[in-house]
């Protein structure tokens, strides 16, 4: 199918994980994709795919790579996993930098060059409820919903703005948590039996929502947060069954 | 093209009303074999039926569902996909409503999607047994977060339903089975007409394309929705490529809940 043939698609934090499953999916959609990273260009990048070396947190930067597109998705984002009392200033700059500022460099930039088109921004269920120890991420994402509605409200009908907020995906970062719990086995499965669809997230999860918001067919849907988790945050967190 | 529901047997209530017949065309061109259900061939439309299967049927009514659902069985021996489209809405404050309407609100709204989704569970099973996830999309709508004037038990009624997609996303999940409400704002379907003329926005003295032009002014997109908008999403839950969505309340609107404003009608 090629539900994008025709647009351009600007994607951030293409390099793994869900901005890859993202620039994979477009690719395959018939889309022409442009993504970014703060390293050099990954060796495994589909040779359609144009690459620019970037750093989201400079605006200068972000400046020298806008061009007219008709899909922006806003990906790139770190997580520190820390309280408010055990953060630092580098994990203020480190997390807000890229979370906030970055898809506010990145919007501010391609807007104004946007003819018409569907931005998507990458938020997370822990911007509605809270992750433990992860406070600047959590209220990061909680930024990203705001700027979102913002954007749906101040730049429709041009542009349609929504976010999706993942919740537990299976990258490179989830299985690292897992690693560090006392009992890795047991712990994924508590995890597991958290879901009501029985089990993580992929990112290919994420990009079939992301290639249906930026689809035409998704051209009344704006300013919303659409939550992709296998039914995690639909049950109560206090679920009995698994004391 | 293949379409995205190939091969998925598919019952739509309310099926040929104004969102449920869009939904009833989507799933056919998508491949799908769809049952129609709905009080009258008709339904609220007075356009001919389209090529969806009829089937009668009263959502309040436990053994008219049960025939519903022993002959989608019998002719399609599965279901993967249930769409509770049929709802009613009644115009009124709490102090206007009168205990018969209320009853009928929520026997339509909430007993409906509950009879039919636990009387359709046996066929979900069978679905999704053979290895594709099966599922339940329920309408719940926007103002199951925000109300409007004038329509107090319909937004009880979503309200109500938004918690049920959440408790059978819950208990029905480990069996395969996705659970999803659909929350549209405005869409231009006989409800909406139904709307205009009501108490609400009646009587105001403004003509009807006055209020339609207030109500798309309102909307980030400034317009308010088709039928195919939302059958565009109910399209997508339905299908594979929705595998991991589950639980959700799934809000199209064109924007409009995303803004603190107030219809000015």
């Amino acid at each position: 199918m090629t539900r994008l043939a025709g647009k351009h698609a600007f994607v951030t934090g293409g390099r793994q994980g869900i901005g890859r499953g993202i620039v994979v999916a477009f690719v395959s959609e018939g889309a022409a994709v442009t993504t970014c990273g703060r390293g050099p260009r990954p060796d495994d990048l589909p040779e359609s795919v144009a690459w620019h070396t970037l750093d989201v947190t400079d605006a200068a930067a972000v400046a020298q790579v806008v061009q007219p597109m008709d899909i922006l998705v806003n990906n790139a984002g770190v997580q520190v996993e820390k309280t408010v009392a055990e953060s630092t200033d580098a994990d203020w700059e480190a997390v807000i930098g890229p979370n906030c500022k970055g898809v506010f460099n990145i919007c501010r930039a391609f807007i104004p060059v946007m003819e018409q088109g569907s931005i998507i921004n990458i938020g997370s269920i822990s911007g509605q409820v809270a992750d433990p120890s992860m406070a600047l991420y959590n209220a990061s994402k909680a930024f990203v919903h705001g700027l979102t509605r913002s954007i749906a409200v101040d730049h429709g009908p041009r542009i349609r703005c929504n976010a999706i907020c993942p919740g537990w995906i299976n990258t490179g970062m989830l299985e690292a948590g897992f690693d560090l719990a006392k009992d890795p086995s047991a712990a994924r499965n508590d995890a597991i039996a958290r879901h009501p669809v029985g089990r993580f997230g992929q990112p290919e999860d994420i990009a079939a929502m992301a290639v249906w918001l930026a689809s035409d067919e998704a051209a009344f849907a704006s300013g919303q947060l659409f939550t992709l988790d296998g039914g995690m945050t639909a049950a109560s967190p206090l679920n009995p069954g698994l004391f | 093209m293949m379409g995205m529901l190939e091969g998925k047997v598919a019952l739509v209530t309310g099926g040929r009303g104004g969102i449920g017949r869009a939904i009833c065309d989507r799933f056919l061109r998508e491949g799908a074999t769809v049952f129609a259900a709905d009080l009258s061939a008709a339904g609220s439309l007075s356009s001919p039926d389209g090529e969806s299967r009829f089937v009668q049927l009263d959502v309040t009514s436990e053994p008219s569902v049960q025939a519903a659902m022993a002959h989608v069985g019998d002719e399609a021996g599965q279901l993967d996909i249930l769409v509770n489209a049929a709802g009613i809405e009644i115009e009124k404050t709490i102090e206007e409503t009168s205990l018969e309407e209320w009853n009928h609100s929520f026997a339509v709204n909430v007993t409906g999607t509950f009879l039919t989704s636990k009387h359709s569970l046996p066929l979900m099973r069978k679905a999704a047994s053979a290895g594709a996830s099966a599922s339940i999309i329920n309408f719940g709508s926007y103002d199951g977060f925000i109300a409007d004037p004038g329509l107090a038990a319909y937004c009880a009624t979503k309200g109500a339903v938004h918690a049920l997609t959440r408790a059978m996303a819950c208990d029905h999940g480990p069996e395969g089975i996705r659970v999803n409400a659909i929350c549209p704002g405005y869409v231009d379907t006989p409800m909406m007409q139904s709307f205009f003329s009501g108490d609400a926005v009646g009587g105001t003295g403004k003509s009807e394309e006055t209020l339609r032009q207030a109500m798309r002014d309102v909307h980030p997109m400034r317009t308010y929705g088709t039928p195919d908008d939302i059958a565009n999403l109910v399209n997508w839950l339905a299908s594979d490529e929705a595998r991991y969505a589950s639980g959700q309340l799934w809000v199209i609107d064109g924007g409009l809940s995303a803004q603190v404003q107030q219809m000015r009608l």
